[in-house]
């Protein structure tokens, strides 16, 4: 063994040995195996990328864009790849094309041992378009400055009407999903479905060759609402100059066709602006109309007037004598005002919107007071009381109505006043549409239609619809309702339109201070509808908490007189052309 | 230096018998085209086959580099073929090396070897400096400048062989000894031993395998007494041992071990390599699919495809019989290696000639090995192929010490 040639002839050997032994395991590899290599090979080169679906877009009435999508980028740095070369170059050349701070984008390319950084969000494609222009530039003379910079395409919901709507329409979450409003109820038609593609990817690139598999991503439907942009916008306008005005927690309005029962407008103050969604805005993202319950007070007496007239216990006519006070259940109610007894029709009563009237009124519908409150629950849930409004928002109040056998002692005489009880705007408003529509209450909606990818208009689902009570009793309360209006010693004075027949009723409420659940300001509101002798629109005016005196009739009526204006001619809805009607409202 | 293995005969037209000198001993008077063709021209006297499969293998290396690197614009700078003009710019200095050391000869470097040695070490202990620069972990370059840098441990490589070469063979070569002394044996170990713990300070275990391999391979070939090999075996054994037990190793040393030992150990990190390069070699099959038409290589999924997973492209490009050919390849420039230290006229050229065979074998091993899962990773690249300038130039400098044996040996005028 110890010849060096021996030596070398057995490493010869052994050479020989080992290469056989790799020429071995190069076969058991690529020969046997090789199938079930090149199918792992083949699993790993493969992805299944997600392809996100268009988001529909939603536009008003009449096709004005309220909220679409579209393409936006994220400029995005490889830290790593751009510390290679001079970062600070980089953020000078980067930060004016971003319109970004160049000590901000520098300081996160220096971010140590990352791979990703985001540096802008959402800018405009000519923005990226205009970025990559610059990279190829500067690479034709082989400088570094925009080295690492790449973008990620999104896409990026806007809303060209801005703050118009926005409590309405809502906003999208960071998933692309609605996170409010309209864009979250409708999330299931304007999402659409997304889309899979599974593809060969090389270093984040697709094979051209390889073959494409997946299926391709149905585009969310457009979808259009029953609102009109500008009614909104204007509606708008007035209830947030009225709330600073009134000093006012806040307010709303309400525009309802009293035909179909569709949302015209849905107004509320302090709204938002959707495209620069801040800290602040936290308490205004809602819709008030919907989300927010209260007491309507006197106008939530109209519901008792058509219980009476309807149960045929009495007519706009009717003499009631209305004491200054009236004893019932330990308790001495009151009117707004202290007055000598007084001789008023049905219809004054509604007029001078007296309690004690009313409270002497529903007691006409029974001599027993519990059949007389179950008879008045019955009205009030065919009114929508305590119902949900079929808008089916987020966040939405069907308000409080108790089972009249849960009415307390003095519950069962102020529940007729409209105390008591609680809606929402829109649930009060829904109230007026049916007297104006003869009696038939048709479930409010948002939505006209859908325009799927098929191209194709879906007209909504009809609404829901109900009789509340009949035309000839409708008709009787509509006459009382433009009394309101029409009467000098009216309530209504202020919602009075010149060339038009208006029929309206004021509210001015003991509200309920969310913060201590006690009585605490009040709730003013006026709501109406015109013309009163052939009914279009409804519009309900409300302002929570002013800060000034003054109830429905003057710090509400003067918007719902502006707002019905604008409504009526913006509908070209022909002037009434007769004298309003003045019922009686003293004998 | 010993002449009575010289035939007299086969010297004639020399000015002097001595053959270290070859080169500048042709008669001026003859032509430059004569001088090249004439019978006992040294381009005839080479190993055309050591030297054919070394320029074969050099010549695959290029494009195999050529189609990992083509796709990466990280590390091109967007000239696709950055690395295949580098592949080939390098190959032609490695080839100058070669004919440098081969015209000189092993005989005469051997006088500089001392400072072959010294300038290893220096070099090594400058890459461990504040002059040195870490990549992978791994404080073992040294940058030159303008995107250069060198491997002071291929040096050392040479330069161990150089000095055992010298140190094991005297005695032998002068007639004093038939077999080196025990103390030339350790003080020869005592001069491998130098650089190969500057080395492991960097650390870098790979190169420290190799120097190892190449330790034995010259002792083996010097014959010396088989106790020495035995003796360092276990000192080696006990030396892993050590080393594992201390803490010497680093965690992902150790890794690496564990990934080679259980392949689904940590798939994502240090079994991801191997994993990918089996799966791109497997998915190659018998033929191959053809260079530059590599999925796995043009999607980037090896890493460090161009160095130490060179392999794997010729797996899965040129398939079974392209790995066949690379293997043959190998074995054949091996095979010739061996040959000329066999041959070799002197101790001398055997031990050098075999330390080179050792430093070619092993690296040629634990690369094709590691790319095929049968070894564990250690950053060694494969000779020619591999991408790397210091590597190359080291493995055509010991092309060219083999040349430079082959060359002088009495024999090498009948092969011519």
């Amino acid at each position: 063994m110890g010849d060096p040639r021996k030596r070398l002839r057995i490493g010869l050997i052994a050479l020989g040995v080992v290469l056989t032994l790799f020429a071995g395991r190069l076969l058991q590899l690529q020969a046997l195996d090789a199938p079930a290599y090149a199918a792992q090979a083949a699993a790993k080169r493969t992805q299944t990328v997600n392809v996100p679906a268009e988001r529909g877009a939603l536009t008003d009435a009449f096709g004005v864009s309220l909220a679409k999508s579209v393409d936006a980028y994220d400029v995005t740095a490889d830290p790593t790849q751009v510390q290679k070369y001079d970062p600070h170059a980089t953020a000078l050349a980067l930060a004016p094309l971003v319109n970004g701070d160049p000590v901000a984008i520098e300081e996160k390319l220096r971010t140590p041992k990352s791979r990703y950084v985001v540096l802008a969000q959402q800018v405009d494609p000519a923005v990226w378009e205009h970025i990559h222009q610059v990279q190829k530039d500067l690479g034709k003379v082989r400088r570094n400055d925009l080295v690492g910079i790449y973008s990620t395409k999104h896409s990026k919901r806007v809303y060209p009407a801005g703050p118009v709507g926005a409590n309405l329409v809502g906003f999208v979450n960071a998933t692309g999903h609605g996170g409010g409003g309209l864009e979250m109820t409708l999330d299931g038609q304007l999402a659409g479905k997304d889309g899979r593609t599974t593809q060969e990817m090389v270093y984040g690139r697709r094979v051209p060759t390889s073959d494409l598999t997946g299926r391709e991503a149905v585009p969310g439907a457009d979808v259009q609402l029953t609102v009109s942009r500008d009614l909104q916008w204007y509606a708008e306008q007035l209830i947030a100059a009225k709330v600073t005005e009134t000093k006012s927690e806040s307010g709303t309005v309400v525009v309802q066709d009293v035909r179909t029962g569709q949302i015209l407008a849905m107004a509320t103050a302090p709204g938002y602006d959707p495209n620069h969604i801040g800290p602040g805005d936290v308490h205004n993202l809602g819709n008030r109309a919907v989300e927010e319950a209260y007491e309507p007070g006197s106008t939530g007496k109209v519901m008792t007037m058509a219980a009476v007239i309807q149960e045929g216990r009495a007519g706009p006519g009717t003499r009631v004598t209305v004491p200054n006070r009236l004893a019932r259940a330990d308790q001495l109610f009151k009117d707004e005002h202290d007055h000598a007894t007084q001789q008023l029709t049905l219809a004054g009563v509604l007029a001078k919107s007296s309690n004690i009237g009313t409270i002497l009124a529903s007691e006409q519908l029974s001599p027993d007071r519990a059949e007389a409150n179950a008879k008045l629950h019955d009205y009030l849930t065919r009114f929508g009381v305590g119902q949900p409004s079929g808008l089916k928002f987020p966040g939405e109040t069907p308000g409080i109505l108790a089972q009249p056998q849960k009415w307390n002692g003095s519950q069962q005489y102020t529940i007729p006043f409209g105390q008591g009880l609680s809606v929402n705007s829109v649930q009060a408003t829904s109230v007026f549409q049916t007297i104006a529509n003869g009696g038939v209450r048709i479930e409010p909606s948002l939505v006209k239609g859908s325009t799927g990818p098929d191209g194709k208009f879906k007209p909504a689902a009809a609404p829901k619809s109900n009789v509340v009570v009949s035309p000839e009793t409708a008709r009787q309360v509509r006459d009382m309702l433009e009394t309101v209006v029409a009467d000098e010693g009216g309530t209504g004075k202020n919602g009075r339109i010149p060339g038009y027949r208006v029929a309206g009723k004021t509210g001015t409420a003991n509200r309920v201070d969310p913060k201590t659940g006690r009585y605490n300001g009040y709730t003013t509101s006026f709501i109406g509808f015109a013309p009163a002798d052939d009914p279009q629109v409804v519009v309900s005016v409300t302002l929570q908490a002013p800060g000034i005196d003054g109830g429905g009739g003057s710090l509400c009526a003067p918007v719902f007189q502006q707002v019905m204006t604008f409504a009526l001619q913006s509908r070209r809805i022909a002037p009434s052309g007769t004298a309003p009607l003045d019922l009686p409202i003293e004998w | 230096m010993s002449l009575r293995l010289r035939p007299a005969s086969r010297v004639a037209g020399f000015g002097t018998p001595d053959l270290g000198r070859l080169a500048p001993m042709f008669t001026p008077r003859r032509s430059i085209t004569r001088q090249i063709i004439q019978r006992d021209a040294p381009v005839r006297r080479l190993d055309w086959m050591l030297l054919g499969p070394a320029l074969a293998l050099s010549a695959v290396g290029s494009l195999l580099v050529w189609s990992a690197t083509r796709n990466r614009r990280g590390i091109t700078g967007g000239d696709p073929q950055f690395f295949f003009k580098r592949h080939l710019l390098n190959l032609a200095i490695g080839l100058v090396l070669a004919t440098g050391v081969a015209i000189i000869g092993h005989r005469r470097i051997r006088a500089f070897a001392p400072f072959v040695a010294i300038a290893a070490v220096l070099g090594l202990m400058a890459a461990l400096s504040p002059l040195g620069s870490t990549i992978n972990g791994q404080r073992a370059w040294i940058q030159l400048g303008a995107g250069f840098s060198v491997q002071p441990a291929e040096l050392a490589k040479i330069a161990i062989i150089l000095c055992m070469g010298m140190i094991l063979a005297e005695r032998v070569d002068t007639g004093d000894l038939t077999r080196p002394g025990d103390k030339a044996v350790f003080w020869a170990l005592v001069v491998a031993a130098v650089p190969m713990v500057v080395i492991m300070l960097m650390p870098d275990l790979g190169s420290v395998m190799v120097l190892a391999m190449i330790v034995l391979g010259v002792l083996l070939a010097s014959g010396a007494r088989a106790r020495w090999m035995i003796a360092l075996m276990v000192m080696a054994a006990a030396g892993a041992v050590a080393v594992v037990q201390l803490g010497l190793l680093s965690e992902y040393q150790i890794d690496r071990f564990r990934a080679f030992a259980d392949p689904d150990f940590d798939p994502g990190g240090v079994g991801y390599n191997t994993a990918m390069a089996r799966l791109a070699i497997g998915s190659g099959g018998l033929m191959g699919k053809g260079l530059f038409n590599g999925e796995q290589t043009s999607g980037q999924y090896v890493p460090e495809q161009q160095t130490d997973f060179v392999f794997s492209v010729a797996g899965e490009e040129l398939g079974f019989i392209g790995c066949c050919v690379i293997i043959a390849l190998f074995g054949i420039l091996l095979w010739r290696g061996i040959r000329i230290a066999l041959h070799a006229d002197d101790l001398y050229g055997t031990v050098v000639a075999a330390g080179v065979v050792a430093w070619f074998a092993f690296q040629a091993f634990e690369n094709i090995g590691m790319n095929l899962g049968i070894m564990p990773v250690a950053g060694l690249p494969l000779p020619f192929v591999s991408y790397g300038g210091s590597s190359m130039f080291a493995i055509w400098m010991g092309i060219g010490l083999l040349q430079s044996v082959h060359m002088r040996h009495a024999g090498a005028f009948k092969t011519a």
